[in-house]
């Protein structure tokens, strides 16, 4: 029963965790940030990188106490080297190849977007590859088709702004507090969302998305309303945005579910805790016979565990990295690079 | 019984093994290459190269600032996870102390420097008494031509090192009071570290490490500008 610390330090939160065959969190300790970016309207990467510093040994120390084993039975520590904020990702991948070095364990990189999808996992015992999976957060929108548990194939991104971003950003505007994605979720609810037509972005017959066109879209129209002192219905506003955002994201999913000939769709990341994003692709995929698959709201957001589920899978096929393992902050998902430096 | 010091506050990457009277070891490199892949073989190699094995460290200490705030990161991060799973005692050594008393010189002043950015630097003063280095007053951030003043209206001698050696060079060598130490002098380097980390260890001066920081002096700039805006407000 192999056992794994995961490390995560990818952005704002500092997590440490134990997962027992990939699939059994024992501990998931997550060290949140917000409340310290908040007066800041957004992360700040020198202040994670501060909390970072200060966190990550009472993480590892309490995700080891808490699954009640000692780091000497661990078989291996896996570790988010990319992608993220370079400074936060130094500060866990430099504490992992520590502990790795110290106590003679297997080190394993793991791609931040990978551990995301994996979350799934977690939350679903019997789920197995393959899939399609949708991977939306404040830093990605990413359609992927993962073939087995080591084999991905990046079907579309986005060309500018992540999903989640636009969701903060609108937030923002709208004086709803950091982070933005949860009020808009909720304000969205009272609205109407068929009141203002934005604009789907046109990214032609493929996988890609965008969400700056829409995103602008937003912004001018409350900058135009409040240049003409008229009153905004923020709910109608937070709904008929929201709309726009899932009509592509689930329409794009489907297609790929399709062409791909999978049965099983994979939601993943911080936004796939969005409500509205829940029920269309809900709605969306049981349409074409398809599986829908999504996690917890803690295992949505940022966490270790994941990351130690996704290392489990690279363990097993002794897909370990040396010492000199960086931080890659524009990593890509499925590529195998462990150095910025050549060799 | 061996102390592992590191030292990553600067470009410099560097990594010793001493015990009370011997430097058993020390691999220092300016190759401006980055410390994160560096730092862990380099310490990989200090012990297999001086026949030491993991089990044998008794302390670990690590220079922990001012300098560059990711260099400390990283090097602390390496050392808070060394000590916590070796279960051995962290000691954390203030890197312009550890400067000064790589360079002794009798009845001088001595001044480490580190770049601050933006034409700044940390100073600290230092004289030095017997085998230990007395600060003067606390390690300062100063533009560069408001720390050679002060240098300059010092009686006594001047001996400067660190990083103004080699970014202020010209401004340095215009004033006849300052002496401009040696290559080997101006580089933070671990031996210092694992000396006065093993000092401190004697005298009971250890630190958690759950909760060892670095010593930033400087707050991040998103903080300093937040506080500007709130003090215009007010
Ligand atoms: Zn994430």
């Amino acid at each position: 029963m192999p056992l794994i610390l995961g490390l995560e330090t990818s952005c704002d939160e500092t997590s440490a965790a134990i997962v027992a065959d990939g699939r059994t969190i024992l501990s998931n300790i997550i060290s949140s940030q917000i409340d310290v970016h908040q007066k800041f309207g957004g992360v700040v990467p020198e202040i994670a990188s501060r909390k970072h510093i200060e966190n990550v040994i009472p993480v590892v120390d309490e995700a080891l106490k808490t699954a009640g084993v000692n780091i000497t039975d661990i078989d291996a520590i896996g570790v988010t080297y990319g992608p993220g904020l370079v400074g936060a990702l130094l500060v866990g991948v430099a504490a992992a190849k520590s502990l790795a070095f110290a106590t003679d364990k297997k080190l394993i990189g793991v791609n931040h977007l990978e551990g995301h999808i994996f979350a799934n996992f977690l939350a679903h015992q019997h789920l197995e590859p393959p899939f399609v999976a949708l991977v939306v957060s404040g830093g990605h929108t990413s359609l992927v088709y993962q073939k087995s548990y080591n084999e991905f194939e990046l079907l579309g991104q986005t060309r500018d702004d992540a999903a989640g971003e636009a969701f903060d950003k609108i937030a923002r505007v709208m004086q709803l507090p950091y982070p933005g994605g949860p009020f808009i979720d909720r304000l969205a609810t009272e609205g109407n969302e068929d009141a203002i037509s934005f604009p789907r972005a046109k990214t032609g017959d493929n996988y890609e998305f965008s969400f700056s066109g829409l995103k602008s879209a937003v912004l001018n129209y409350l900058n135009s309303a409040k240049q003409k002192s008229e009153t905004v219905n923020n709910a109608d506003v937070a709904a008929s945005f929201q709309k726009a955002v899932v009509d592509v994201l689930v329409d794009k999913t489907i297609k790929a579910a399709r062409k791909c000939a999978v049965n099983k769709v994979v939601l993943a990341g911080g936004v796939a805790a969005n409500s509205k994003l829940r029920a269309e692709l809900t709605a969306a995929c049981a349409k074409v016979d398809r599986e829908l698959y999504y996690p917890s709201l803690t295992l949505c957001s940022d966490n270790a565990a994941m990351i130690a589920a996704r290392a489990f899978y690279k363990h097993q096929v002794g897909d370990w990295t040396d010492l000199r393992l960086n931080a890659l902050p524009s990593l890509k998902l499925g590529e195998k690079k462990y150095f910025a430096e050549k060799r | 019984m061996p102390i592992l010091a590191l030292d990553t506050a600067t470009l410099v990457s560097s990594v010793a093994l001493a015990t009370k009277d011997t430097l058993l070891g020390e691999l220092t490199l300016e190759t401006k290459k980055n410390h994160s892949e560096q730092l862990m073989p380099n310490i990989e190699q200090l012990l297999e190269r001086a026949g030491s094995a993991k089990h044998e460290i008794d302390a670990v200490a690590v220079s922990i600032g001012p300098g560059s705030f990711t260099g400390l990161r990283i090097g602390l991060a390496t050392a808070k996870a060394l000590a916590y799973a070796w279960q051995v005692p962290l000691i954390g050594v203030p890197t312009l102390t550890a400067m000064a008393f790589g360079c002794p010189v009798p009845g001088a002043v001595l001044a480490p420097t580190l770049d601050a950015q933006k034409g700044n630097l940390y100073v600290g003063l230092y004289r030095g008494q017997g085998d230990k280095v007395i600060p003067i007053r606390e390690p300062k951030v100063l533009s560069c031509a408001a720390a050679i003043a002060e240098l300059e209206s010092l009686a006594q001698p001047v001996v400067v090192m660190g990083e103004a050696v080699k970014l202020y060079k010209s401004q340095l060598a215009a004033s006849l009071h300052l002496v401009i130490a040696g290559p080997h002098l101006v580089m933070p380097r671990a031996a210092n570290i694992a000396l006065i980390g093993l000092n401190m260890l004697e005298q009971g001066l250890t630190h958690d490490p759950m909760t060892l920081a670095p010593m930033y002096i400087r707050r991040s700039e998103a903080e300093e500008l937040w506080e500007k805006r709130q003090g215009c407000c007010k």
